[in-house]
């Protein structure tokens, strides 16, 4: 029931550029796409294992430029690029990684983030590699096999491709064995340490598998925009990301999948006043963080063991 | 490299009238996260509210210095008992991440709004003092900075007597040392929370309101900052009032001998290449909550 309901969920998403010829609207999915993609990467490392990163940004940044400077300066292919923005993230994830990971999880969450802009002051600064604040425009579209991903629904196409893969690659680990292992770190680190499990390799792995996540869609979406420059590593996509994790709730794959489809339409919805997008933004986290802390998944799964209680009693 | 040595006296007297500031934002950072065992991620724009209650407050008075110092302390006063009564009031106790992205929401929430209401252009700020200064030797430093440098010595020292010598204070060190034996004689934590998180954002207030006539005034000047005071706390140890104020010397130190000897990049990436280097060295910090706590 639920399987068929995701293949035709998958399936109509897939067939979207048959069903409407407006190119606004598949730009609205394909952003969908791949903010789901890096919020349910970011799902994996806070909702999951339970640790707030804010180097999700920083790993977006680099897998964007990453992609842009392998096509573009060191004359490689789009796909190659896409490789070096997950082998770059997955390194340099391990790299800071294990320092922050030896503290408490409170100095990590501020070393994520102090990671987060160092990548975009790099960005900014590093002019002879990244050109600064002039950006790289002019990102030519990738092709396979002869096949040039020019338009928008073409481009789509791409986006919906890799979203279905990494979601895919995310569900099989949220729910095996080392998902479950996650899990209980968040939840008793030290009952996994006493059960002979040492948890280092284990928020390692996530942290990294994350980024290199993470890092591909940002690179997948600059090409998109057929543009980058340090405003790529705005605080605004964090914040993306984090909203679509927490109103569909942490440590739930299916309600962040869902928040992260409909959450991208959000932005489109409160483009009718650039002043106030962002307050907006602001407020509907706050209002999400006061009412229900757990996300819309969290608090369907109070309720039904509300319910569960009351059919007992 | 030849290196005059008035021109590295000079960098050193700017480095540490920069520490004393950044120490300012650092501290109210360490009080809350000593009492509550939070991170205020909107401090950064109790800083802004600082410095434009100075803007506005300048004109209104005169130019007089002093008392828009203290209508901008008031100022964030009253906006830190308006944030805790709330919203963190509402916290349960270790609920950190949660903390983290409400206070997070606080701030975008403001930056926002002050961007809509004072627009982004960077505004000047002209004091009774105006650029005026005074020089020892060949060394030349205006009075809005000694000024600032002297507030926050005072605020420092007015600090260290109200932790250390009244019952307001010592019932903050008690709950951040140990909050089941403070409950157990009788200290109410929502209190002592209001009180931390007022001292802090007061301190915080100051900071911007010494900054305001120092360099220029925008919406998005308490971001650049308080990133910057977040891997201080870090530095010198979550929690750690002197640490905190030593780390921020250090780094106002660091950041005006690079800033006068190498180009402007690594003067912003120093705070963060220095912070990854001592979390790998010693991830407690440089010094270790525990021993020398205040607060």
């Amino acid at each position: 029931m639920k399987l068929t309901a995701v293949i035709a969920a998958a399936a109509l998403a897939g067939a979207l550029p048959w069903l409407t010829s407006s190119n606004y609207i598949i730009g609205v999915a394909l952003s969908a796409c791949i903010f789901t993609v890096a919020a349910a990467a970011l799902n994996l490392v806070y909702g999951y294992t339970g640790l707030l990163s804010f180097a999700q940004l920083g790993f977006w940044g680099i897998g964007g430029y990453a992609t842009a400077l392998t096509v573009m300066t060191f004359g490689g292919n789009f796909w190659l690029g896409l490789l070096c923005a997950a082998l770059t993230n997955a390194v340099v994830a391990l790299a800071i990684g294990y320092p922050a990971l030896r503290t408490n999880r409170h100095a990590f969450v501020m070393t994520t983030l102090a990671f987060a802009l160092l990548v975009s002051l790099v960005a900014r600064d590093w002019v002879s590699l990244t050109r600064g604040p002039l950006g790289i425009p002019g990102l030519p579209p990738p092709t396979l096999f002869g096949y040039a991903f020019r338009t928008t629904p073409q481009f789509y196409l791409l986006a919906w491709a890799y979203a279905l893969l990494a979601l895919g690659f995310l569900y099989a680990l949220c729910t095996s064995r080392i998902g479950r292992t996650l899990v209980a770190i968040k939840q008793n680190e030290s009952l996994v340490r006493a059960q002979g499990i040492s948890p280092m390799p284990y928020k390692l792995a996530a942290f990294a598998i994350a980024a290199a996540i993470t890092g591909v869609a940002g690179g997948i979406y600059t090409f998109h925009l057929k543009i980058i420059d340090p405003l790529f590593l705005d605080f605004y996509y964090m914040q993306t990301f984090l909203i679509m994790v927490i109103i569909g709730g942490a440590g739930s794959f299916w309600g962040v999948v869902i928040a992260g489809v409909l959450m991208a339409a959000l932005p489109e919805v409160l483009r009718f006043s650039e002043d106030w997008r962002m307050i907006i933004y602001g407020a509907v986290l706050l209002a999400a963080m006061l009412a229900m802390p757990g996300g819309v998944a969290g608090w369907l799964h109070a309720w039904r063991v509300a319910r569960m209680r009351a059919a007992v009693r | 490299m030849e290196i005059d040595p008035l021109y590295l006296l000079q960098l050193t007297v700017n480095g540490i009238m920069l520490g004393l500031l950044y120490a300012l934002i650092a501290v109210g950072l360490a009080l809350i996260f000593g009492v509550l065992e939070i991170v205020n991620f909107a401090h950064g724009e109790f800083l802004m509210a600082g410095a434009f209650a100075m803007a506005f407050a300048l004109p209104a008075t005169g130019l007089s210095y002093w008392p828009s110092l203290f209508v901008a302390i008031f100022v964030t006063a009253v906006g830190g008992l308006i944030l805790y009564e709330l919203f963190l009031s509402r916290l349960q106790h270790g609920a950190f991440e949660r903390s983290i992205l409400i206070t997070l929401a606080i701030s975008i929430i403001i930056l926002h709004a002050a961007q809509f209401a004072f627009s982004a252009n960077p505004r000047m700020v002209d004091t009774q003092y105006g650029f005026d200064g005074f020089s020892v030797g060949a060394i030349r430093v205006t009075w809005t900075r000694v000024i600032g440098a002297g507030a926050a010595v005072a605020a420092f020292a007015l600090l260290y007597a109200v932790l250390n010598h009244t019952q307001f204070g010592r019932a903050m060190r008690a709950i951040a040392q140990n909050r089941e034996a403070a409950l157990m004689v009788g200290i109410k934590p929502r209190a002592v929370a209001r009180n931390a998180v007022v001292l802090a954002t007061a301190l915080c207030g100051l900071a911007g309101a010494a900054l305001a006539p120092v360099q220029l005034v925008t919406p998005a000047m308490g971001q650049a900052l308080i990133f910057k005071a977040f891997a201080l706390v870090i530095i010198g140890g979550l929690g750690n009032i002197p640490g905190a104020i030593a780390a921020a010397l250090i780094l106002g130190l660091i950041e005006s001998w690079i800033g006068g000897f190498f180009e402007i990049v690594w003067q912003e990436a120093a705070v963060f290449v220095l912070m990854i280097a001592v979390l790998c060295l010693r991830p407690e910090g440089l010094f270790k909550r525990g021993a020398m706590r205040v607060g």
